[in-house]
């Protein structure tokens, strides 16, 4: 891909989309992420004014989730359509280049658009043993991440691999994997979660980001506007939680009334991510909606967080057999000191004498 | 035995048993304590938080009971308990403790800390360190039969002069009749008038009842000192009495700490059970006021009174409900302090701490308590139903010039039965 320095709105009726469509999917962006009504035309006249954005997309240990789930969309949308308003001058999966041309590409961008592409990254990146656990073109992931990071003008992490590490990162973590924020520290980083995360979200975010910057994020690094709830918060069987009604198993009478997943492990009430209101495929369901608990994909090392099946409130810990050596040594000290009291208070009530009425009158004399 | 400072340690040590470690464990040092406390509430001096007194004997808990304090005391982490330690215990224990119960009550994990001081009393008691007062009130206790001194031959010419006054006979040693009466040594002197007023009240109501020359008080300084020697041989006194005389019941006076004794630490301190009940005496009257044998024709008194209750016999005693009957029936105007049944105030001189010279000036201040009790109602009357309270109260109110009465209920329910019968 070459760099382009077409304005939007010239790139939009090239594709045949008319204002209206835009417009459209302006205001569907600005209320998907709650910003006052004007910010739908702020965006729409900053979108059509803007040049195309460079961006530099790099994949990391990942599973292509992200990009699917980006591109794969039920229907060709006006979310897919976002990525002909930017530049995407490298990605793996999607380029045409390959080799020494694809790498060149990605170089070109580096110094056509210094300090001023933005950087999407999906996939963690491997650090042990010098992070030799995953190399692209014969570089690791560790020094590509290191190299291009240092002239953009922000990162986004998409996807909860390279926003918190994810799946590869799970215990026991054999290639050290870490997030982008973990070894990026000088940068501006929004972290989009999920497994993957929801379209609509990415492409939101991007807009937000190339009309009015970076948004506003949680203590995760995550845009509010879509991670501000709890799933729990907005679901719609909450009604059955407030109410005491649980599915005990996934085929039992409450399983098929669709109450409330608590008990059968549902993370909602710890996930905050925005699957409850703005759905999957075009909005046609989410996994409590289709009758699975939330797994809270969109929460840091929801992999690590217990069994998927077990109720929040149940422990996770594992007592295992330091446990019962403690417990056993326990019983063995408490025994021996019970013992030994038990000898010093016989001792102390043979040593006590009885009070008299003499004693009463040592004073006296 | 020769008191001994190592004696005392020895007392206290094996005075430390399960319920006390398990007290000691559970304390969260919430300081909840030091607000049941009427000597904390009216001085603000944190010392006389009531797990503050036990200090010594937590240390040697720790000390000789738990595996940490152990290894401390190896390798001389903890100081062992001087006499310095015990004495200054003294002033925590005997002279600033009524014993009134109001902390263990209070407390939050349930730790009986009352119980824990008399422990502590007992074991400065083993030290030689209880003071003179009561163990002068021990011996005349147990050699002449009253704390006070006064031998039988007293309250025989006691007896003679309420039996010329009513024309009513008083037994004395008379087997086989329902009840044994018992006094405190106030009530032989001071209050004797109750002598005549329960012979009138029995004798309408038709109950045979006697004293006993072998035991004719109840106050019980053994107790007080956390002896459980002495207590038990005082006990054991007035036990044969009963026995010796056959009675069904025998009646602990109007006395808080004395009804304690006789009625619930008697048969732990003996090691068996009696063979006869044990009544406060108005727990008696107001029996006999449910029979309906305290006949009275006239209407209640409008006169407002309010009723003092003691702790030893209202909160650890359980005697809450009787007085109440009794003064309701008497006056239609009988009002309650703030605080009062098991949640009540103590007077100041209950456990002892009354008869202790050197807690005077004390007293007076932590009157103020029941002082303000009694200014909120308003009152001119204050009843109450154990001789060391009315004593303490007389002297607080004297104090500070208050013109409020303060009677005894027994005297009360005489007085007010006796006025129906002459009009």
């Amino acid at each position: 891909m070459t760099k382009k320095t077409h304005r939007l709105s010239d790139e939009l009726q090239k594709h045949g989309i008319s204002r209206r469509s835009f417009l459209k999917f302006c205001t569907a962006m600005a209320s998907a992420m709650a910003l006052p009504p004007m910010a739908a035309n702020v965006m729409a006249e900053t979108l059509e004014k803007v040049q195309r954005q460079s961006v530099i997309w790099l994949s990391f240990q990942e599973c292509t989730g992200c990009t699917e789930s980006l591109t794969r969309s039920h229907k060709p949308s006006i979310e897919s359509l976002i990525f002909d308003f930017i530049s995407l001058d490298y990605h793996h999966t999607l380029q045409a280049a390959s080799g020494d041309a694809a790498e060149l590409a990605r170089e070109q961008a580096m110094h056509a658009h210094k300090g001023k592409y933005i950087l999407i990254v999906d996939g963690s990146i491997p650090t042990k043993d010098d992070g030799v656990y995953s190399t692209i073109a014969g570089m690791t992931n560790l020094d590509m991440l290191k190299e291009v990071a240092k002239d953009a003008a922000a990162i986004v992490s998409i996807g909860t691999c390279a926003a918190y590490g994810g799946l590869p990162k799970a215990a026991p973590n054999p290639t050290g994997a870490q997030s982008v924020s973990e070894i990026i520290k000088d940068k501006p980083i929004i972290n989009i979660p999920g497994c993957p995360p929801i379209p609509v979200v990415m492409t939101g975010v991007l807009a937000h980001v190339l009309t009015l910057g970076i948004p506003e994020l949680d203590s995760h690094g995550r845009p509010v506007a879509f991670y501000g709830d709890s799933i729990h918060d907005r679901c719609y069987r909450r009604p059955f939680y407030d109410q005491g009604l649980f599915a005990k198993s996934f085929d039992d009478d409450g399983a098929r009334k669709g109450w409330c997943l608590y008990e059968v492990g549902c993370k909602g009430p710890v996930t905050h991510n925005a699957c409850a209101t703005l759905k999957w495929n075009n909005g046609t369901s989410f996994p409590i909606q289709s009758g699975h608990g939330c797994i809270g994909c969109s929460e840091p090392d929801f992999w690590d967080a217990g069994g998927f099946y077990k109720a929040l409130s149940t422990s996770n810990a594992e007592p295992g057999h330091w446990a019962g050596v403690a417990l056993g040594a326990g019983a063995v000290v408490g025994a021996a000191a019970a013992l030994a009291n038990r000898h010093s208070h016989k001792q102390a009530e043979s040593d006590k004498t009885e009070i008299t009425l003499d004693d009463m009158k040592e004073s006296d004399a | 035995m020769t008191t001994s400072l190592e004696q005392g340690i020895n007392t206290l040590k094996a005075a430390i048993d399960a319920p006390t470690a398990s007290y000691f464990s559970s304390c969260v040092h919430c300081g909840i304590c030091a607000y049941a406390c009427i000597f904390y509430t009216e001085t603000g001096e944190a010392k006389y938080t009531p797990m503050n007194r036990l200090e010594p004997m937590k240390r040697l808990w720790e000390q000789e009971y738990t595996v940490l304090g152990r290894l401390k005391k190896l390798i001389g982490l903890s100081k062992a308990i001087t006499q310095a330690d015990m004495e200054a215990a003294v002033e925590l224990n005997f002279e600033s403790c009524t014993t009134c119960g109001r902390c263990s009550m209070i407390c939050p994990v349930g730790n009986d800390i009352v119980y824990m001081i008399k422990k502590m009393r007992g074991a400065l008691t083993a030290a030689g360190l209880a003071p003179p007062e009561l163990k002068g009130a021990a011996v005349r206790a147990i050699e002449k039969g009253s704390v006070m001194g006064f031998p039988m031959e007293t309250l025989a010419a006691q007896v003679r002069a309420a039996e010329k006054e009513t024309g009513i006979k008083i037994n004395i040693d008379e087997p086989n009749v329902d009840y044994m009466l018992l006094l405190s040594s106030a009530e032989v002197v001071q209050f004797d008038e109750i002598i005549g007023s329960l012979a009138k009240i029995f004798k309408q109501a038709g109950v045979t009842w006697t004293f006993s020359s072998k035991a004719h008080e109840a106050a019980n300084p053994g107790m007080h000192m956390g002896a459980k020697d002495i207590e038990a041989q005082q006990i054991e006194q007035m036990v044969a009495a009963a026995e010796e005389l056959k009675v069904k019941n025998v009646i602990s006076p109007e006395c808080g700490h004395a009804y304690m004794a006789i009625r619930w630490d008697g048969p732990n301190v003996i090691g068996r059970p009696y063979p006869f009940k044990v009544f406060h005496i108005i727990e008696v009257l107001d029996q006999l006021r449910e029979q309906g044998k305290l006949k009275t024709n006239a209407c209640c008194t409008e006169e407002p009174i309010t009723f003092h209750d003691p702790c030893q016999a209202a909160r650890r005693g359980g005697v809450n409900q009787p007085q109440r009957n009794l003064l309701n029936m008497m006056s239609s105007n009988f009002v309650e302090m703030k605080q009062h049944s098991a949640c009540n105030w103590c007077c100041g001189g209950g456990g002892g701490v009354g008869s202790l010279e050197k807690t005077e000036e004390l007293r007076k201040r932590i009157f103020h308590r029941k002082k303000r009790q009694i200014d909120e109602l308003g009152v001119n009357t204050v009843v109450t139903m154990c001789a060391t309270c009315r004593n303490t109260l007389e002297e607080g109110l004297e104090n500070n010039s208050m013109d409020v009465n303060v009677i005894g209920l027994t005297e009360a329910v005489a007085n007010h039965l006796l006025k129906e019968n002459e009009s």
